[in-house]
């Protein structure tokens, strides 16, 4: 192939990544986007009316467009990471991701008259911002909800909530920490498939 | 039985000693945060030095590319690196916990009495007394609780805030009619958040302190116990009750309103833990440092 054909096509292709960039979702447009759908199908008639593990397998795989399982699994096991085969690395992302959709669509569904709040989005540095919302009670009371997210994957996916300061990702970290300090990478996977299997 | 407020202040002066026993500067001391260097980072450091020193004498290509190569390999260390470093505050290591045996007991005695005593009470209570009732008294308690933010916002410095307080508590006073209705909820500068002498002593710089898990009252540290046991003399209620058990059943009818609101909360938390224990310490003290942040 010659040298001035190679030009063109490049030409071409920067010409069409171009605007794509150009109209990539922001982070706060993505979390937005992300409980705008999951609150539209918790409001709707007929997904009200489903059985319970339906209803979290539903909201479960709506949560998963948005978040970053795998990034997310690296930072709550930060060096741990590492110490991790690649079999067990992919189990752990299967089953972190698990645990966590089950509890946020158990929670999800008790979620009741909270109005969202977007009150701006910060860019922590290259590649990760921070969404900083708030989840209003009826009486007024605002609790602060921070998404981390990160464009690694190519879209800007969520890899960390911060809930009144409580960061997810550390939280989960230290108490991997403490299994793993005791036990083997085996031993947390097997407290986690234990737990999953009963959410 | 009456007890007069010069013994109650005395019996509370006594726990404070107590609690004062464990607070040596050296327990104090020891959970300030010391800069931890990340052994990552070093050691990235110091191989870039020698692939440099690689560099200076180029004598084959080759040799070039592969310090290249791991000139490369050393920037995403780097990367790692620092991605490791917004969470590079060993977490682990946020409080120390000397105490975790007894601790952990009274999680369990605390875990019991929420399942076994409490839920159940309030779920009753909750029962009987309509949602927007209950709010009200509790909202008439935050309101009343005043002067322990307000006293802590100005012991902190905080004029500003301190005047935000003021402004809350007036508004809900006096529109909100004795506190019972949060108006001021319509003004977003109105929304300070909570201030206690624990977070006071923290701006004075005195540390955490060991973890501790106080039977009925949950996650404190030696600092913070200390400051609920000050905040107590800045709590309008302990004046106003006229005895110890009185005061003692206002806050027992207290947290059973506040729990009535807050059910399933806990249980979620705790489905969604591996280790419930090390999750609350963990989630105590991150949201403790945020407020003492702000």
């Amino acid at each position: 192939m010659n040298r001035r054909f190679t030009g063109w096509i490049l030409i071409l292709a920067i010409l069409i990544v171009l605007p794509l960039q150009a109209y990539a979702a922001t982070p706060q447009e993505t979390v937005e986007a992300g409980v705008n759908k999951v609150l539209k199908t918790l409001s709707d008639p007929a997904f009200k009316t489903k059985p319970k593990d339906q209803k979290i397998t539903a909201i479960s795989t709506e949560i998963e467009s948005v978040f970053d399982f795998e990034e997310l699994s690296k930072r709550t096991l930060g060096r741990e990471w590492k110490n991790f085969s690649a079999e067990q690395q992919t189990e752990f992302v299967k089953l972190f991701k698990e645990l966590l959709q089950g509890v946020y669509a158990d929670r999800l569904l008790a979620y009741s008259d909270q109005k969202v709040i977007y009150d701006k989005e910060i860019m922590i540095k290259e590649g990760q911002a921070e969404v900083q919302s708030y989840l209003q009670t009826s009486d007024g009371t605002k609790i602060p909800l921070f998404y981390r997210m990160t464009d690694k994957s190519g879209s800007w996916k969520v890899y960390d909530m911060v809930i009144e300061g409580v960061s997810m990702v550390k939280n989960y970290r230290t108490q991997f920490r403490e299994i793993l300090s005791n036990g083997s990478a085996d031993k947390l996977l097997e407290i986690l498939r234990e737990k999953t299997k009963k959410s | 039985m009456r007890i007069d407020p010069v013994r109650k202040a005395l019996y509370v002066v006594a726990v404070a000693a107590l609690l004062g026993v464990f607070c040596s500067p050296a327990a104090a001391g020891e959970i300030r945060n010391e800069p931890i260097e990340l052994p990552g980072l070093l050691l990235a450091q110091q191989s870039r030095e020698s692939a440099n020193d690689q560099l200076a004498t180029p004598r084959f290509e080759l040799l070039a590319q592969a310090a290249q190569a791991k000139e490369d390999e050393d920037d995403k260390k780097d990367e790692d690196a620092d991605d490791d470093d917004e969470y590079a505050d060993d977490d682990v290591k946020l409080i120390s916990d000397p105490l975790i045996k007894v601790n952990n007991d009274f999680y369990i005695l605390n875990d019991r009495l929420y399942f076994w005593v409490l839920k159940p009470v309030a779920r009753g209570y909750g029962f009987i007394i309509p949602q927007e009732l209950r709010a009200a008294v509790r909202n008439v308690f935050y309101n009343i609780r005043f002067p322990v933010r307000f006293i802590n916002c100005l012991l902190q410095g905080k004029g500003q805030k301190a005047s935000y307080e003021f402004g809350r508590f007036f508004i809900n006073t006096t529109a909100g009619f004795l506190g019972i209705a949060n108006v001021a909820a319509k003004y977003p500068h109105l929304q300070p958040s909570k201030e206690d002498l624990g977070q006071t002593f923290a701006v004075w710089g005195i540390g955490y302190g060991p973890y501790l898990m106080l039977p009925f009252f949950g996650p404190s540290s030696v600092r913070d116990g200390l400051g609920l046991v000050g905040d107590t003399f800045l709590d309008p209620l302990f004046w106003l009750s006229p005895d110890t058990r009185t005061s003692i059943e206002i806050r027992a009818g207290e947290t059973v309103n506040d729990t009535s609101l807050r059910i399933g909360e806990y249980e979620a938390l705790k489905a969604a833990a591996l280790d419930p224990y090390v999750m609350i310490r963990n989630a105590w003290v991150q949201n403790r440092n945020k407020l003492i942040a702000e």
